[in-house]
Formats: structure tokens, C-alpha cells, sequence
């Protein structure tokens, strides 16, 4: 039995007239790293939602199907305690600071103050916690005057230092630099290796590649492709579909109308556009 | 920290490291004491042999006369000219182009004027030296719902950061030729472009908070524990005591007294 279990999954919110997401069928492992990728208004937010118990708990509207994480089922259960087991950080930084805290540190505490950690255990876990995810040095700092990046880290952390078995995370890198990126990516791979499961609403896909294991295509609130992310990320489905694509992918595969790609399947990260067109 | 809003003053002092619940009871004792005890000049006596005291222990004592003294002035000044000129009967102090003082109306000015000063300088006190957060885990621990405690330390963080996206949207509608200068219908017609977004920007920002620390266990039903740890102390304990059958014995004191 699958760690996460979508089935025929169709929802709608309060105020539209269409489903946002229907007839979802999904089954993710323990410890995979499954990324949601799909344009603006696919659902991809959507789905996270509905993974971290938010849709249908908080937002109301039209539900129908099942999801179910660690056995347990979602419309069976209630919010607060959904959320010990599922964490989820989303696109906007700034949000997600609780305010209610003067420094990084006790931002971080926040969550764990909540279930009732005692404070010699919660020292340990928010400082394990900001080593991991490499904000130490802004223990010290107010929430309010980090960058935008920055604030997306905290935010991540506040929700790792919780130690939830699914990881929903929604564009959690959307305000940070290439490096900033890469490490956040690094760290979540991590994780899941060490049986974390992820799933990732993200737009980027050349991170992706490198790092999911699993890629999900949405259009229109409906599944279009699913598979491992280099032969999802290339497909001719995606390009015609108006999802955002790799440019070295789009290059690829103008090179290969013109007989310059040589390989079968398309690069996605420069690395493989380069070792590609080196043997052509 | 960086919040214009609290007044609370950073700074390493005896006075700092009290219990927030103690210095709580201290100024309520001194509030209680000053209009409930029966003599005149009560309130001068708390302000000089108690405040300021307590004032240089805290080392604030120049922040806090500079505060009480910006507060209290123009209300001294119109109720000293009010009280003395306008006291019905009573013995004229002097008599000059026609209005003649009374002496009963200058000591009941005095006596208000230093009720005034005991009460902006209680408070001042109070928040100068009690750091918000600190006072609402203080608070909590002894029963206030925490959604309310949440509710008071937002406040006063996100006020700052309201005004920050205030005057950024402010910005950007000039930026775009908005007019924000000249007559009074030109100023009245340019609120309109910059509290619409602010307004609707806050109600997104609102759900999406919710969410947040929905997502962090807020409304989780298990026993709240604090990362912070309050310092506190037996001797504080028994001060706090006290200080409570002193609040109780001064307002009987005054019930009996007045009756």
C-alpha cells in the first residue's frame, strides 16, 4: 500500500463554477520525491492543499474521491491533527511568518511550542533544524528584516523542524538565487533519502531533473503526464500545452528538426544539452 | 528589534529582568494607591519616592520624564487655566483684567494634573521595561487564551510592516502619475488608488497567515510550551503576593473611607 493515496480525487471551491482538480488518481511511496509540475490555474496549489488537509478542511467547497496519507484518511480526520503528519510551506515568504515572534529562533519554536514540546527538546530540534537548512547565523535576526529568500528558508525550516512524513512544499524556492536553489533542492533531496516524503508544486524544471524522482504533468486540474522526470520534461505534450520547458530542451529539439541532435530523448539541464551536442 | 510600535526600550536592568507578571501587579498597585487613597498629594509622593526610583533601577529614567512630560503637558496647561479660572465660589487668589483664580480650584488642578502624571508615568514605566512577547507567555501561562495573546504580538509587529506596504503603494501609484499633493479634493480622490490594494492585499495576506499556522499546529488541542523561558523567582513569587492583599487592602481602605 502506497505512503499517499489519491483516489478519484475531484474538487471544487466555493465561489467557481468549474472543478480545480478532477478525478485525481495518485500513489506516491514513502520516501519519494515527486515534483507537480503544470501552468498557472492547473491546480498544482490546489493539490498541495488538498495533500496537506487544507482543501477540504479550511477552504470548504465541493470534494469528492479520497486521500489518504499513512492509512489515515483526510475527511476523517481533522486539521490539527493532520498536520503533525503532513507539513506544508508555500510560495509567499512573507505570510508565513507566524508575527507573533521577535527572532529566527523562536519563529522556527513556533510550531513545536504549539504541539506542546517541552523546551529542552525544542532547543535541540530548531537548532538541528537551521544547520540543516543553513540559517544558523540568523538565529539572532527579526523575522521582518531578512530578505525574501531568506524568509523562504525560515519558513521551510519552520515547517522541517516539525518532522512531518509528507513534505508538501508549493514554489518554496520562488525568491531565492541559483545557489540558494540548489541547496534548499539539495537538502529536500536529502531528506526524502532519508524517508521524508516530498511532493513539489515547482516551475523549475532544470531542478527537477535534477533532483526529483518522480515528475507530474497537470493541464486544466487533470493528471496529462506522469513519469520519471526526464521523459515527462521532454515530452512533445508538454511543449504543446503551454508548460513551461527547459530552453535547453526547446533548443534540443529545434537542433533535432535540423539533424544537430543526434540522441533519442532531449536534454532537460545544461549539463546533458552539453555531453548531447558534444557527441553530435 | 525593530518595531516602532511597542515602546519597549532595550537595555540591561534589574527593573528588565522582573517577572513581566510582577511588574504587572506593581503598576496596577500604584494606579490603585494614587486614585483610591484619600490624601491630596498622594500622587506626587508615588511619583517621586516610587516612580522615579524604580525609573533609574530601570535605567529609563530620561525616556520616561521625556514621554510624561510630552503628555502631560498640554493636558497640565488646560486643566490648570480651566480649574483655577472657572471654579465657581470659593477665596480669589488675585484679581487681574477681570478674572480672579480661586485657590480651590488651583489645588483641585494640581491634585488632577498629578493624577495624570502618576497614570503616564505608571504606564510608561509598564511598557518600557515589559517586552510584549514576554508578557503575553506570562500571561498565558496563567490562562489567557493564546488566539488572543496571538492576537495582541501580531498586532504590534504588523502594524509597522502595514505601514511599510502603506507607503510602498504609495510610491508606486506616484510612480505612475498619481497626483497625492495640491487641494484637498485631489488628496481625497488619490486615497482611493492606495487604500484599495492595501485593503484587498491584506485580506489575501490574511488567509494565507491563517494557513500558516494552521500548517504549524496553532489550533492544535494539546498544552502550549514556550521556547522562552521567564526567569522567575520565590522572592518574586512572595512580592507578587503582596502586592496583590496591597491592591485588596487599598481598595477596601478607600470603600471604607468614602462611606
Amino acid at each position: 500500500m502506497a505512503f499517499v493515496n489519491i483516489h478519484n480525487l475531484t474538487y471544487q471551491y466555493p465561489l467557481t463554477k468549474t472543478p480545480v482538480l478532477q478525478n485525481i488518481n495518485l500513489q506516491i511511496n514513502q520516501g519519494e520525491f515527486v515534483a507537480v509540475v503544470g501552468p498557472n490555474g492547473a491546480g498544482k496549489s490546489t493539490l498541495c492543499y488538498a495533500l496537506a488537509g487544507f482543501v477540504p478542511h479550511f477552504f470548504k467547497g465541493e470534494i469528492s474521491g479520497t486521500i489518504e496519507v499513512a492509512g489515515i484518511e483526510s475527511s476523517k480526520s481533522t486539521l490539527d491533527e493532520w498536520v503533525l503528519n503532513v507539513g506544508l510551506a508555500f510560495q509567499n515568504p512573507f505570510n508565513q511568518i507566524s508575527g507573533a515572534k521577535y527572532t529566527v529562533f523562536e519563529e522556527i519554536a513556533f510550531g513545536l511550542e504549539n504541539i506542546g514540546l517541552p523546551r529542552e527538546q525544542m532547543k535541540g530540534r530548531v537548532e538541528e533544524a537551521m544547520k540543516l537548512t543553513g540559517i544558523t547565523e540568523l538565529a539572532d535576526r527579526s523575522p521582518y528584516s531578512l530578505s525574501g529568500g531568506q524568509q523562504q528558508r525560515v519558513a521551510l525550516t519552520s515547517i522541517l523542524v516539525m518532522q512531518p512524513k509528507l513534505l508538501v512544499l508549493d514554489e518554496p524556492t520562488s525568491q531565492m538565487d541559483p545557489i540558494g536553489t540548489r541547496e534548499v533542492f539539495s537538502t529536500i533531496r536529502k531528506m526524502a533519502e532519508d524517508g521524508m516524503t516530498v511532493v513539489l508544486g515547482e516551475h523549475k524544471v532544470e531542478w527537477i531533473a535534477n533532483f526529483a524522482d518522480r515528475v507530474i504533468a497537470l493541464k486544466d486540474g487533470q493528471i496529462l503526464l506522469e513519469g520519471k522526470p526526464n521523459e515527462v520534461l521532454t515530452s512533445d505534450l508538454l511543449a504543446q500545452n503551454g508548460f513551461g520547458i527547459s530552453r535547453y530542451t526547446s533548443t534540443a529539439r529545434e537542433a533535432k528538426k535540423q539533424g544537430l541532435w543526434k540522441k533519442d530523448s532531449l536534454p532537460v539541464t545544461l549539463d546533458e544539452a552539453v555531453e548531447g551536442f558534444r557527441n553530435a | 528589534m525593530d518595531n516602532k510600535v511597542s515602546m519597549y526600550v532595550v537595555r540591561e536592568s534589574g527593573l528588565h529582568s522582573l517577572h513581566p507578571l510582577t511588574k504587572s501587579l506593581m503598576v496596577i498597585c500604584l494606579f490603585i494607591a494614587g486614585f483610591i487613597l484619600p490624601y491630596q498629594w498622594i500622587s506626587y509622593y508615588l511619583f517621586i519616592f516610587i516612580i522615579i526610583p524604580l525609573a533609574i533601577w530601570g535605567k529609563i529614567l530620561g525616556d520616561l520624564l521625556k514621554a510624561v512630560w510630552k503628555v502631560s503637558l498640554p493636558i497640565a496647561i488646560s486643566v490648570l487655566i480651566i480649574q483655577s479660572l472657572f471654579w465657581g465660589e470659593g477665596t480669589a487668589l488675585f484679581e487681574m483684567w477681570g478674572l480672579s483664580p480661586k485657590k480651590e480650584g488651583l489645588i483641585f488642578a494640581l491634585t488632577s494634573i498629578g493624577r495624570i502624571i502618576l497614570t503616564m508615568s505608571d504606564l510608561m514605566l509598564f511598557t518600557m521595561t515589559v517586552r510584549p512577547d514576554f508578557l503575553m507567555i506570562s500571561l498565558k501561562q496563567i490562562g489567557m487564551p493564546s488566539s488572543l495573546a496571538y492576537i495582541v504580538v501580531t498586532t504590534l509587529q504588523i502594524v509597522p510592516s502595514f505601514q511599510r506596504k502603506a507607503s510602498t503603494i504609495l510610491d508606486a501609484q506616484r510612480s505612475r502619475g498619481l497626483e497625492t499633493e495640491g487641494s484637498i479634493i485631489t488628496r481625497a480622490k488619490a486615497l482611493v488608488p492606495i487604500i484599495l490594494p492595501l485593503v484587498v492585499g491584506s485580506l489575501v495576506e490574511v488567509e494565507e497567515r491563517a494557513i500558516a499556522i494552521e500548517a504549524r499546529a496553532f489550533n492544535s488541542t494539546k498544552n502550549e510550551t514556550s521556547i522562552i523561558e521567564i526567569p522567575d523567582t520565590v522572592l518574586q513569587k512572595n512580592i507578587r503576593r503582596v502586592l496583590i492583599i496591597v491592591i485588596i487592602a487599598c481598595v477596601i481602605f478607600g470603600i471604607l473611607w468614602r462611606s
